[in-house]
């Protein structure tokens, strides 16, 4: 126990020589702490039992052919049936079969989807947030107008989007055929679809980012960009060179947020295109075949899980890295 | 397949199932839960009737209206739990699966068994392992709806064959003639129209790719292309897009089942049911569909339960139904009450749904849809022709959908 010692300093006076130091400062140590330790331990439980063990019911499940047919049945008196099939769900899945989603192709769609949302998130929000940072008047009025997506529900607003993009009444196709250009079928089956649903996510995520960058832009002091204009710095050079090192750590873990919310992203793409094959994610397929089977799927739905899962947790420590090689602690 | 899968729904039951939803009357053998899935226009005739039949029954009963996209869920999760409604009003499609994971009562040895007075289709939907499981509520089927001023002003007649309907499109102003709904159900004529099915339950195989039915899907292709027909490419707004353009004479006919007629009567075209034609699909036949009673395996008041579905099931009650909704009773002696003989509707559709060709009632039958309905928007835009698509969809029924089931 790295803190032994200090419990050891903390309690005066070098150990008795007849008493095994160790367990002599354990108990010290307890008797010091305990009470931090009961506060935390509820906390601990909690986790353990919401987050931690279903984790590993999930894993658990993945590693077997588990569906609505074999699980057990308490009620109906009906034992479970399932088994383990090591990693047959696995090689099944990773195999890119277009039977289990086309894993490869989808993993590609879903970080098509991912970058080209965060990405756009993270600009636009930026350059409200710069547009806002300064005196303008009204600033408040903006500001409520520009958080406005995000405080309407998401169904709300993708059932809105839904009807913008019909193809045939939708009022975004009646503005092309005004200027002349021609209408599109904005949610079939191409490419569109995709593009689409993902116009749709940045209107709803720019506010959240806005709101995060312009906390950080406040907190760069005003001096810097004194002293940097005094060095005959030109706007470009103060935004490069004061404001986005500034706005770093803010930065970092808004992004990383982004990138794991948007990874997940359910509601948006199922309410808009439900099924389409051209839209579909990771996590979108998760709940296509936990859902839409005849017999429920928990078995691939949970290969998927664990599988997204690991992706986050790889891109999480891919960045972590880059951010601390960059001289940031998140 | 009949309402349309709705946002608010999808989102109202996500948050239902997180929450645990079915809380049921909590195990009271004197209340019968029952779940409506039944469309807006509909749900208050059939709660009217079912107070009535708790009334005169002697017990209490709770109607709940679920969605229907989402009541299958909702249903199999409450009753995992053993929790949710008594009676569940099912599609015919559901039966089979929730038969096999054993969340129904088998009704042998029940009143509710007695099948005589039925008509013999839709009691097919009812059965599984030889075994009745449910009560047939209502059938129905695809018809060709049609504008009549519009076919009279062009002086066509309604299409008898998909040919007839390439023939005189071009009277009709070539693809207002009519709009094909992008979707699974409403893709199975045209499965059916070369002699095609998705499997062939007898020798358990998987038919879907078979030259007849990719010859059949290839004709919905062959209207488009020809400008004999249109469709909405995007699918998730196509059957709302169908609607509007058929009530405002944008087309002249569609594909539909009675349960939209109520809707369309909306409408200032069709006020009151005039001026809407009702012929059969060109073709072969269309697909049975309808609904079925189903009582919930470890509910705790089947006694009353059974009473309750003898009395929403008995030929006063469904000939009720048919009179102030216009949807077809399951009962043959329902159509002989003088107010059913001589409903519109009804009788339009009555020939019909003797005239619909089986569907496989087996667990897997409605998941076949999905997978279909991809398969079926990819060759509507273009994206596949009809032989890749459903040999793409054979290869998902082969792989996830119908265990035990062999490629052609």
């Amino acid at each position: 126990m790295s803190s032994a010692p200090t419990a050891e300093r903390r309690a005066g006076g070098p150990a008795r020589p007849d008493a095994p130091p160790r367990r002599r400062t354990v108990r010290e140590f307890l008797q010091r702490h305990w009470f931090g330790y009961a506060m935390v331990l509820p906390v601990v439980l909690v986790l353990a039992v919401l987050v931690v063990l279903p984790l590993l019911q999930g894993v658990y499940f993945s590693l077997t052919d588990i569906n609505d047919t074999t699980i057990a049945n308490p009620v109906l008196d009906r034992p479970a049936r399932y088994e383990w099939v090591g990693l047959a769900n696995y090689l099944d899945v990773l195999s890119g079969d277009p039977a289990y989603g086309a894993f490869w192709a989808t993993l590609g769609r879903t970080l098509i989807w991912t970058f080209a949302c965060v990405f756009l998130h993270y600009a636009l929000g930026l350059g409200l947030a710069v547009l806002l940072n300064r005196q303008v008047r009204g600033r408040g009025v903006y500001r409520v107008l520009l958080i406005l997506p995000w405080a309407v529900p998401v169904f709300i607003s993708a059932f809105a989007w839904k009807y913008l993009f019909n193809s045939e009444y939708g009022l975004i196709n009646w503005l092309l055929e005004l200027v002349g250009l021609p209408g599109q079928v904005w949610l079939g089956q191409s490419w569109l679809a995709l593009a689409s649903v993902i116009a749709v996510n940045v209107w709803l995520g720019v506010p959240f980012m806005m709101v995060a960058l312009l906390g950080g832009l406040q907190n760069i002091p005003g001096e810097l960009y004194e002293a940097a204009e005094i060095d005959g710095a030109n706007a470009w050079q103060r935004f490069t060179g004061v404001t986005l090192p500034g706005l770093r750590s803010v930065s970092g873990t808004v992004v990383l947020l982004g990138v794991i919310w948007t990874f997940n992203m359910f509601p948006v793409i199922y309410l808009m295109t439900g099924n389409n094959p051209n839209t579909r994610i990771l996590v979108t397929y998760a709940f296509e075949r936990f859902f839409s089977g005849a017999t429920r799927d928990y078995a691939i739905a949970s290969t998927y899980g664990v599988l997204i899962l690991s992706v986050l947790l790889v891109f999480a420590t891919v960045h972590r890295r880059a951010m601390r090689r960059q001289g940031e602690e998140l | 397949m009949r309402s349309r899968a709705t946002a608010a729904a999808t989102a109202a039951a996500l948050a239902c199932l997180l929450a645990g939803c079915g809380s049921s009357a909590g195990g009271d053998p004197g209340t019968v839960v029952y779940w409506d899935t039944s469309g807006a226009g509909e749900s208050a005739v059939f709660t009217e009737i079912a107070q009535e039949c708790g009334r005169t029954g002697g017990y209490a009963v709770d109607v709940q209206t679920v969605a229907f996209d989402q009541a299958l869920n909702n249903f199999k999760t409450a009753a995992q739990g053993g929790q949710g409604p008594d009676v569940l009003r099912a599609d015919v499609g559901w039966v089979a699966q929730l038969a096999q994971a054993g969340l129904i009562q088998d009704l042998s040895g029940t009143p509710l068994a007695d099948t005589a007075d039925f008509l013999p289709e839709p009691v097919e939907s009812t059965r599984y392992d030889g075994k009745p499981y449910a009560v047939p509520q209502v059938t129905d089927t695809l018809a060709l709806l049609y504008n009549e001023r519009a076919l009279a002003e062009a002086g066509v007649e309604p299409p008898r064959t998909w040919a007839d309907l390439q023939r005189i499109a071009p009277a009709l102003g070539g693809d207002r003639a009519m709009f094909l709904n992008n979707d699974a159900f409403y893709a199975l004529p045209f499965l059916y129209a070369e002699g095609g099915d998705l499997v062939d339950t007898a020798t358990r195989t998987i038919t879907v790719d078979s030259p007849e039915s990719v010859r059949g899907l290839g004709i919905a292709k062959d209207l488009i292309d020809s400008g004999a027909a249109r469709t909405a490419l995007d699918q998730t707004n196509s059957y709302s897009i169908m609607k509007a353009a058929f009530t405002s004479g944008e087309v002249a006919m569609v594909l539909d089942g009675p349960w939209v007629i109520p809707e369309l009567s909306q409408s200032e075209l069709f006020a009151d049911g005039q001026n809407l034609g009702i012929a059969p699909v060109p073709g072969p036949g269309g697909p049975i569909g309808g609904h079925d009673y189903v009582l919930r395996q470890g509910s705790d008041a089947t006694a009353n339960a059974i009473e309750f579905v003898e009395c929403m099931s008995s030929t006063a009650n469904q000939a009720a139904i048919a009179e102030r909704l216009g949807l077809l009773p399951t009962r043959r002696s329902a159509y002989d009450e003088p107010a059913v003989a001589g409903h519109p509707v009804v009788s339009a559709f009555r020939p019909l749904v003797e005239n619909t060709l089986p569907r496989a009632w087996i667990p897997e039958g409605n998941e076949l849809l999905e997978p279909l309905k991809t398969a079926y928007a990819q060759v509507l835009a273009g994206h596949a022709d009809a032989g890749t698509a459903l040999d793409r969809t054979a290869g998902i029924y082969h792989e996830t959908v119908l265990d035990g089931y062999a490629r052609r």
